[in-house]
């Protein structure tokens, strides 16, 4: 319900400031300017600062945490009983190639490969600074946006996975068993990868579809049915290789697996040798992919911005 | 008594309609969540259909028998999340803003207006979603019409649904002490994910006793076991009789656990 002469107020200012907010000049700081060689390192610490803000907030709410984290595994139980029904009923040891210890294995996997690549709220909460106006404070601030954002969520991420690293630790530790083999270093490298990659393929997908925001006001619902289709698609429920063939290969080629799947089975060493370094340079090529439509969306969408609500 | 009831039950329809009127506002919002359900049922089948392409029974239940669970647990889940979760789920927020306040205040009872403030309307469709699969699952058994095991399934399906409220309630009520409790919707699907499964899976030599324990002690897996296995599988009084009974005891147990988290609240920021 902005009226249509401030819009056109701040239109021009917005415009301005964009070209520069990408990659801030020292003019941008105000008063003191510092000396160019100096400005890697500021600019870290700007980031560092909000990282460091960003953790204490986390941690305020810890009994919330806690009790979240310990229903958390709820799901788990139901789950190990669940596939150990299949396994009984289908008199089978293997399926898909998974046997039952395996399968455990994998569907505790995919919480890891989830931790990192799940954004609660990121979406959702570009799209509400768009509607609600508040987004123009990355255009009068020398922060950008999706850098800030980035700080921030790595913030979360380091407070959620040290706080649930002992509860996770039981839980892998009560279920060591299902693993049957622990995997060689160089695998436990490309499962590191495989999860760094897969949080950058999260955030800059996610990303992406908040910045939808700026052509459509309301994007929760389409968030909505993308997070519940991710659910299923990524590999969370089920290892894909489950799935009948057309749609097993058509889920494979697409982005989704490696927020969930491909991190599991890599740690598993179901994907060995050239196979896993295309696999991982895949997951590269998504993630840039996403960060490039993001950045350029972002770009776009600055156009048609009208900085509603003040 | 009485006239107390058919005041509540006349207050009862002015909300729902007044949420309806406000719901029917948003078509474009209510289109979107319905399909989101639908999405997520679609999710549910195919999912079971994978598992049973891969096996011929879970636990002792068919296929069609356990695609009648799933809708029983749609069903179930549908009518909670339709009359209790949003107007629970805000709980939390009254109490950290303080603004319980003004409900404590009004001349109605607390639950009432805590619990069944709000019909949210978008999730009601799951309801008929449950029983069309559930429809679809008896059909394809070649179940035989029964009046006996019909009557009982809608009186376990309605206890069934009590004790979900009152295992929410008892959620609810925590978030006096915790003061953000904003995760309940997710804290309620993860504990609601015992209830998803039949309780035939809770085998082996722990799965067993947390069977016991889920059955009798914290009866959540009573919740849709209870009436898909009366329609669809074996007719057990005892068990009947059990969620009855939990019914009760839950209610009155729910209830004083909220009246006693509401003595705790402080009032804060107001």
């Amino acid at each position: 319900m902005t009226p249509p002469d401030s819009i056109g107020a701040t239109m021009p200012t917005n415009e301005a400031i964009k070209s520069s907010s990408a990659a801030p000049s020292p003019t941008d700081s105000g008063g003191g300017e510092p000396p160019i060689h100096r400005r890697p390192w500021r600019t870290l610490r700007k980031y560092a600062t909000i990282f460091r803000v960003s953790l204490s907030e986390r941690m305020t709410y810890r009994s919330d945490f806690l009790i979240g984290t310990t229903l958390r595994f709820l799901p788990m139980v139901t789950t190990i009983l669940l596939w150990q029904a299949v396994y009984v009923g289908s008199g089978q040891a293997s399926l898909a190639g998974f046997n039952y210890n395996e399968m455990i294995a994998y569907l505790l996997l995919v919480h890891i490969s989830r931790m990192f690549s799940s954004m609660p709220g990121l979406a959702g909460g570009i799209a509400r600074e768009i509607r609600e106006g508040t987004l123009k404070r990355y255009l009068t601030q020398p922060v950008d946006m999706i850098g800030y954002l980035t700080s921030y969520r790595i913030a979360h991420k380091v407070a959620y996975i040290t706080m649930s690293f002992i509860p996770y630790a039981i839980l892998f530790f009560i279920c060591r068993n299902y693993f049957e083999t622990f995997p060689d270093p160089l695998t436990l490298l490309a499962y590191a990868i495989s999860l760094i990659l897969a949080f950058m393929v999260g955030f800059y997908f996610e990303a992406t579809v908040g910045m939808v925001g700026f052509w459509f006001l309301e994007v929760t619902s389409l968030l909505y049915i993308v997070m519940t289709l991710n659910f299923f698609i990524s590999g969370h429920m089920l290892p894909l290789d489950l799935l009948p063939q057309p749609w097993q290969g058509i889920l494979k080629a697409l982005p989704f697996q490696y927020m969930a799947y491909f991190p599991a089975v890599v740690f598993l060493g179901k994907v060995r040798g050239m196979n896993l370094v295309y696999h991982l340079l895949g997951e590269l090529a998504w993630a840039v992919f996403f960060l490039v439509l993001a950045r350029f969306l972002y770009r776009r969408g600055l156009r048609r911005y009208g900085a509603y609500g003040g | 008594m009485i006239r107390t009831f058919g005041k509540y039950a006349r207050l009862l329809g002015n909300l729902a309609r007044y949420t309806l009127t406000r719901e029917l506002a948003f078509r474009g919002n209510f289109l979107v969540k319905v399909s989101v359900e639908v999405l997520w049922l679609g999710i549910l089948i195919a999912f079971f259909r994978t598992v049973f392409a891969k096996t011929n029974t879970l636990a002792g239940w068919t296929e069609p028998q356990y695609f009648f669970f799933v809708g029983c647990f749609f069903a179930v889940n549908g009518l909670i999340e339709t009359l209790f979760m949003e107007n629970c789920n805000e709980f939390a927020e009254l109490v950290r803003t303080g603004d319980l306040d003004f409900l404590l205040l009004k001349p109605i009872d607390e639950q009432f207006l805590v619990t069944c403030r709000r019909v949210d309307w978008g999730t009601a469709p799951n309801v008929i979603m449950g029983f069309i699969l559930m429809g679809i699952s008896l059909v394809q058994m070649g179940w035989q019409f029964d009046a006996v095991r019909v009557a009982i399934f809608l009186l376990t399906f309605l206890c069934g649904t009590i004790i979900s409220y009152c295992f929410m309630l008892l959620l609810t009520s925590l978030s006096v002490w915790m003061v953000r409790n904003q995760s309940l919707m997710e804290m309620w699907w993860l504990f609601s994910s015992l209830a998803r499964y039949p309780k035939e899976i809770f085998a082996g030599p722990w799965g067993a006793p947390l069977g016991f324990i889920f059955t009798f002690l914290i009866p959540i897996l009573v919740v849709v076991n209870v009436p898909s296995n009366a329609m669809v599988r074996m007719l057990e009084p005892g068990i009947v009789l059990l969620t009855v009974v939990a019914t009760v005891i839950l209610l009155w147990l729910s209830r004083r656990f909220f009246q006693k988290a509401l003595r705790s609240y402080r009032s804060a920021s107001s």
